[in-house]
């Protein structure tokens, strides 16, 4: 069987987070569940402590604000930056 | 005091009188500080009849339905609560016990990873680790659960943080923070406005958003100026005013012939607070394919998710529905929707003597009192109620519709008839649904709840069947219920008086005896198993692929 070539994204999105744990687990299971695959993932405490800098990479065919809008809902994100998409740079 | 008193101290802080459970090992200092507090406990006879019941409660009165459980396999029962008030944006506070911190993690006596099972069926959750963050966090969980799109919240609370000690301060109120000005949409109104005035075809479509906005005055002012068709979602439905001439009832998989060849023609689509459900849509791609779509909706991540909206607003329906309301020429196009509401009218008069679904509930609507509150469960029942009862209001018709739940029905109506006693709470479900969630027959016995309960009887899992017939060949697997229970003998057990009919002739008188007796009241109706809900839009199919079978939409 032959798979159809899509075009796909890979975007990366800054995020600061409550620190908890828990909260990489809504920022993953958000993002498995609507359909963006995990290309990358690094994360870090602030400096005060306070919270999680998660630097997060994803990539997907589907328009990546339906990703940013479903993220910024959840009450663990404080502060969410996407950073310029490179476009068409995998091949699903 | 301990922070389960602590518990019961914030409940009645934000005016619950009534919450829904049951106790266990891991909650029961919090059912402890229950015990002769004015917060009224119900005793339900399964955790998920006590997440369900939260959920009437919340859907009938319009306030945060509260729900208590214990650690493990009581917080697991709630999760199917939780998942249906998240799909249908119920706000609901869930309260968990939880096994002490001492021994978490080490898989306890019925310990489980609570806040990870509620991820994906919770607006959010907390674990409350200190006594001292109770407080707070339980004052969270209700703003949260209320604001924007409502929804479930789950407290997952250890056992040693209930038996700590802690001050209760009271709350100091802060000023809400306030809904943007509408100078910030001054663009977008100027758009919709524009795009209303352009329009030849525009028609209204109705979510379940308006009326938790608390918007349905200015929805319907917002009708009558325009002179705008509408339709409604499942869960609008009893949003327009029932003696509006260009409501065309609900669209989708089983709406009207005329609301789905409307909403196909238009070329505005007006959607508010609505999500473009795939059951409301059919095939998305052809879904009113000439149309033009305003959205207003107060979940961002609504917009643009399935449908492009030209104009696209994010705030709250009270405000922009009147700032955006601008009169068109709309005659010819309300002419033509008028048409074809009449000639796509139901018809009752079905041949023989048993029972017609359709129109046993087109009389039980007529005759149950005003302001009644009809639940429903999963499946055929559940749309021949959206299609042939009125209601006036949404909070008068509570249907699982998101996570589409059998089972919902006999405990949300016994959170209805709790938030709202004064009013009439009827339920009206199917054999199979009905069973799902029975043993809460006693807790209407248990309380004395005067539920008037429909089981509308095919002997068959009757939507599962209709598609077995129509898209698996007839084979019908798994779906025959002919050995069920003598139902009237059932409701007996509980102490529930009952009937059983199965003649046209019989449903008046049915159903007089069932309104007038004073206390519960189980009306068991028998109907044939060949009968199908109709019209259907097939999977895949645009809405104005409808499949018909009975000849009632022919003159």
């Amino acid at each position: 069987m032959s798979h159809p070539h899509t075009l796909s994204t890979q975007h990366t999105l800054t995020i600061q987070t409550r620190h908890e744990a828990v909260a990489v687990e809504r920022l993953l299971q958000v993002t498995r569940y609507r359909g963006f695959t995990l290309a990358g993932l690094e994360l870090k405490p602030l400096a005060d402590v306070s919270g999680l800098l998660i630097t997060l990479s994803v990539v997907s065919d589907k328009p990546i604000s339906l990703l940013v809008n479903q993220l910024n809902k959840l009450y663990d994100v404080l502060n969410l930056e996407l950073h310029q998409a490179e476009a068409g740079a995998l091949r699903a | 005091m301990t922070g389960a008193e602590l518990v019961v101290k914030l409940l009645t802080e934000h005016g619950v009188h009534s919450v829904f459970g049951y106790p266990g090992g891991a909650i029961m200092p919090i059912y402890d500080a229950l015990y002769q507090s004015p917060v009224k406990h119900y005793l339900c006879r399964h955790e998920q009849g006590g997440g369900f019941s939260a959920i009437g409660y919340a859907r009938a009165s319009g306030q945060t339905g509260v729900c208590l459980a214990t650690s493990g396999p009581g917080a697991t029962n709630l999760i199917t609560a939780l998942a249906d008030a998240l799909l249908d944006s119920v706000p609901v506070v869930a309260i968990t016990g939880q096994v002490s911190q001492a021994v978490a993690g080490t898989d306890a006596f019925q310990e489980v990873d609570v806040l990870g099972l509620s991820l994906t069926c919770t607006k959010h959750s907390f674990y409350v680790r200190a006594v001292a963050d109770l407080a707070d966090t339980l004052r969270e969980a209700f703003a949260l659960a209320q604001s924007g799109r409502p929804g479930p919240v789950l407290v997952d609370i250890p056992k040693d943080v209930q038996l700590a000690q802690v001050d209760y301060q009271p709350l100091h109120l802060t000023a809400a923070s306030a809904a943007p000005e509408l100078s910030h949409f001054a663009e977008q109104i100027a758009s919709a406005r524009t795009l209303l005035q352009q329009a030849a075809k525009p028609m209204a479509y109705i979510g379940g958003g308006v009326h938790m906005a608390d918007a349905l005055p200015e929805l319907n002012a917002f009708l009558t100026a325009t002179g705008m068709p509408s339709v409604t979602t499942l869960k609008a439905m009893g949003s327009v005013e029932k003696t509006n001439p260009l409501y065309l009832g609900m669209l989708g998989m089983h709406g009207t012939q005329a609301a789905n060849i409307a909403v196909q023609q238009t070329d505005l689509l007006v959607c508010l607070g609505a999500r473009f459900d795939d059951r409301v849509t059919g095939n998305l791609k052809k879904f009113a394919p000439e149309a033009k779509v305003i959205h207003i909706d107060i979940d961002p991540a609504e917009i643009n998710k399935l449908r492009f909206a030209d104009v696209a607003m994010l705030g709250d329906l009270k405000a922009l529905l009147p700032a955006m309301t601008a009169a068109g020429n709309y005659a010819d196009w309300q002419t033509h929707c008028a048409t074809l509401k009449a000639q796509h009218g139901w018809r009752y008069d079905h041949p023989g003597e048993r029972i017609y679904a359709p129109l046993l509930l087109k009389q039980l609507s007529e005759r149950m009192p005003d302001n009644s509150v009809v639940s429903c469960d999963v499946g055929q029942h559940q749309m021949w109620v959206a299609q042939h009862m009125r209601f006036n209001s949404p909070r008068n018709h509570l249907s699982s519709g998101g996570l589409g739940t059998m089972g919902f029905g006999l405990p949300a109506a016994i959170g209805a008839k709790i938030s709202r006693p004064q009013d009439t709470s009827v339920l009206v479900t199917g054999d199979g649904s009905f069973m799902m969630n029975v043993q809460e027959l006693a807790t209407i016995k248990r309380f004395r709840l005067p539920v008037k309960i429909v089981v509308i009887d095919n002997q068959r899992l009757g939507m599962v069947k209709q598609w077995q017939q129509l898209f698996f060949a007839g084979r019908y697997s798994e779906t025959d219920l002919s050995d069920n229970p003598d139902f009237v003998s059932l409701a007996a057990a509980f102490a529930i008086p009952g009937h059983s009919i199965s003649h046209k002739d019989e449903v008046e008188s049915a159903l007089d005896a069932m309104f007038s007796w004073p206390g519960p009241y189980l009306l068991h109706v028998r109907i044939d198993e060949t009968d199908n809900v109709w019209p259907l839009v097939p999977p895949g199919a645009a809405n104005h692929d409808m499949m018909t079978d009975l000849p009632q939409w022919e003159e």
